[in-house]
């Protein structure tokens, strides 16, 4: 015994592992990755994937490295095989070259190194040494790496090629600073950004404020397969989402239960809310700079009396008669500002806070999801509510984040904020102006992130793409979002090709804030979501058995089953 | 078996040898000569250390008698097959030494000494063929000899050895091909030509 543990000083023995042996690390770099030869016996080249984990065993130090694969190749030992093939419709001749003469090498950047008996993996600094022993991943490994489901954690789907090994993302981190989740159209965003937005909700890491463009998470909405899929209002029943609308016909038509109608009166709009539609409506410089004087002259119903069509206000033929305004200016403005008339949701004279009664709903938990209805095709309205609500939540915000740092109040509840179509508002043209712009770029220092929904990131300004923490990318093909989604994110080189290989369906690359390494995850589907969510309701299934059975009676409140 | 009285009786006595390769006389008849390709063991060292040498040529030497009998338009049968049994002189085996055996181990490498003059060669049986056969070092040593048919040495050689492990023959072919093939990576075409002699 003693004298086998004398060996071991000398002789590595590969640790005792239900891990598959891949092959040995034969060359390579920390900044290019390294080069794995594969064992030609037991592994098939057609059986591995790029995106999936592998660990690599340190032969003297006991390190474990994770990594990622990033490219395979077929390569040989002698370049003229290539020009004169050998014959290998012969069985006996086929088995002697595979693996000898020619054979499967992969591509493998390291990401994360864990030091014998230590809990934590840290990013890697140096890379295994020559012929290391390299295995595939396993569950204890995965879960290692990215932690067990648990208050914080949520699981979001399976590492590739394994299945039934949960990968949670860190929920905490996610929503500490902003995010994003991009892809191309139908691969599977809003499912994605659903499930994201049902753990926030769940694990209570923060509040939502969803602007909901195309109406898919407040009730339901249609799968890509045609079935209907539950909303947030249904995963959660117990109240902790209310669904408001702009569109309260169209919601109705939906079959979408709503809390209340999001109403905007004239008198609450600002220039700085319509000067983010400046180039939406054409309005040049010029008019863009007259809207703040017209409201400095008009008062706060300025709206209202631009928009008057019967009687002309007095301060307005002052306003032309002084020659302080082109009348050419004034009527462009009152001509494009007309759009506001189609939006039923503007009322003059109207005395409602919407942006108070939504915060009112944010600081008590409730996470708020906005239903723009048939305005959801109106990308005016769109920006117009989602800009004015988001300024002025934003502006309360930092008050309150302020009274708290001066302990006269409570730090107010974390916030994200979800936008779609997410380049309108942080073009690099506009977003320096804007308030989802400032969102993004000041971190969580006011406790409120941005949660993008985009299929072009290459319209999204650089400056707050490489602030985005957390990114989550479905399949993108346009060379510039690859290179967008990239941007600030170091030995992303390597990545390109995972991410340009994901399936269409069902799969998403997870990078930065929230997850300690790269992970290409199958994601979970809607019956595991629901399934989770039952559970993670924390009530008894008795309980949930009595009340389902009362609704059925015609007993209690139909709010939708658990 | 056949060859088993061949096994512990000597073939024949050591004529010149060299740490790398070594010829014998050799006094058996024709019909129980060695083949080429097959492998031997000599004592060195006063018997400390064997000797393994595989067998790369065999040369059938002419003598003044041989010369007369051919020249006959038609000799005698009985005279033919007392010059094939009683030859003047021995037949020449050529051996390319492959390895040894040193207190009892064996070696795929060459011996610290020669055998010596008249030391005598005896012929592996399929059980020393197989222990010796069980790795793939001796390799190097045939690839690296000069002068020596290589490509069906070794084809020979390596049909003997799958031969003498009867089923699992074909495991040991593929897996002395997939050895030739990492050791002749850059000589694709000595390898495809031993391959191709040796596929079962």
């Amino acid at each position: 015994m003693a004298e086998a543990e004398d060996l071991d000083q000398w002789f590595y023995r590969p640790p005792k592992t239900d891990a598959q042996r891949l092959g040995i690390v034969v060359g390579g770099s920390l900044s290019k990755g390294l080069d794995v030869k594969l064992d030609p016996r037991s592994v098939v080249i057609e059986g591995l994937a790029v995106g999936r984990y592998v660990v690599i065993h340190g032969a003297r130090t006991g390190r474990r490295f994770f990594g990622l694969i990033t490219d395979i190749v077929l390569d040989n030992t002698n370049p003229l095989i290539e020009k004169t093939p050998p014959d290998t419709s012969d069985p006996f001749m086929a088995e002697v070259y595979a693996g000898t003469s020619t054979f499967g090498r992969l591509h493998v950047s390291p990401m994360l190194v864990l030091e014998e008996g230590a809990k934590e993996p840290k990013p890697v600094k140096t890379v295994p040494e020559h012929f290391s022993v390299v295995y595939t991943a396993t569950e204890e490994d995965v879960n290692q790496v990215f932690g067990q489901e648990d208050a914080t954690h949520f699981k979001i789907g399976e590492p590739l090629d394994m299945e039934g090994i949960p990968v949670s993302l860190d929920l905490k981190k996610f929503v500490e600073r902003s995010s994003g989740v991009f892809g191309k159209s139908g691969t599977g965003k809003t499912f994605l950004t659903r499930m994201l937005l049902a753990g926030i909700i769940q694990q209570d890491v923060a509040v939502n404020l969803v602007f909901d463009m195309h109406n898919e998470y407040g009730w339901k909405s249609q799968g890509e397969g045609g079935y209907e899929v539950k909303g947030l209002r249904q995963l959660f029943p117990t109240g902790r989402v209310a669904v408001v609308t702009l569109d309260t016909e169209s919601s109705r038509r939906r079959g979408s239960k709503v809390d209340f109608e999001v109403e905007i009166g004239y008198e609450q709009i600002e220039p700085e809310d319509v000067d983010m539609l400046r180039d939406l409506l054409g309005l040049t410089d010029v008019q863009a700079n007259a809207l703040y004087f017209l409201r400095r002259r008009l008062g706060r119903d300025w709206i209202a009396k631009l928009l008057a069509e019967d009687e002309i206000a007095e301060e307005i033929e002052s306003i032309v008669d002084q020659g302080s305004l082109h009348p050419g200016t004034l009527g462009a403005i009152q001509r494009k500002l007309g759009i506001f008339r189609r939006f039923a949701f503007l009322k003059p004279g109207l005395e409602t806070n919407v942006v108070q009664r939504i915060l009112d709903h944010l600081s008590k938990g409730i996470s708020v999801v906005i239903e723009f209805g048939r305005y959801g095709n109106s990308l005016e309205a769109y920006i117009l509510v989602a800009n004015f609500l988001t300024r002025r939540i934003h502006e309360e915000y930092v008050k309150r984040k302020e009274a708290a740092l001066g302990r006269t109040a409570d730090e107010p509840r974390p916030l994200v904020i979800t936008i779609e179509e997410a380049h309108k508002f942080l073009d690099p043209l506009i977003s320096r102006q804007t308030v989802f712009g400032t969102i993004a770029r000041e971190l969580r220092k006011y406790n409120v992130t941005l949660l993008i929904v985009d299929q072009r990131p290459s319209g999204i300004d650089e400056e707050v793409m490489s602030q985005i923490g957390t990114r989550v990318t479905c399949l993108l093909d346009n060379e510039a979002d690859i290179r967008a989604v990239f941007s600030g994110v170091s030995g992303a080189g390597a990545l390109r090709e995972v991410l340009a290989r994901l399936d269409t369906r069902q799969q998403a690359l997870i990078l930065g804030h929230a997850v300690p390494m790269p992970v290409v995850v199958k994601t979970r589907d809607y019956q595991s979501l629901y399934a989770a969510l039952a559970q993670g309701d924390g009530k008894a299934p008795e309980e949930v058995l009595k009340r389902n059975k009362a609704i059925l009676r015609g007993e209690g409140e139909f709010e939708g089953f658990d | 078996m056949s060859t088993e009285p061949v096994m512990h009786q000597h073939i024949g006595r050591v004529l010149n040898a060299s740490t790398t390769r070594f010829t014998a006389g050799c006094r058996v008849p024709l019909s129980a000569l060695p083949t080429f390709g097959a492998l031997a063991r000599v004592n060195a060292q006063g018997g400390r250390c064997q000797v393994y040498g595989m067998i790369y040529d065999i040369y059938v030497d002419d003598d003044p008698l041989v010369r007369q009998l051919a020249s006959l338009p038609e000799p005698d049968e009985e005279i033919i097959q007392d010059q094939l049994r009683n030859r003047h002189i021995p037949v020449e085996i050529s051996l390319l030494v492959v390895g040894h055996r040193l207190e009892g181990r064996i070696l795929h490498s060459l011996p610290p000494q020669p055998p010596l003059s008249l030391d005598k060669v005896y012929l592996c049986d399929e059980a020393e063929l197989v222990e010796f056969t069980s790795a793939f070092d001796y390799f190097r040593l045939v690839l690296a000899a000069d002068q020596v048919p290589r490509e069906e040495l070794l084809a020979a050689h390596l049909r003997l050895a799958a031969g003498a492990r009867g089923a699992e023959g074909r495991d040991f072919r593929v897996e002395a091909g997939r050895e030739l093939a990492r050791l002749l990576g850059g000589n694709l075409v000595l390898l495809d030509g031993v391959l191709r002699r040796i596929r079962p």
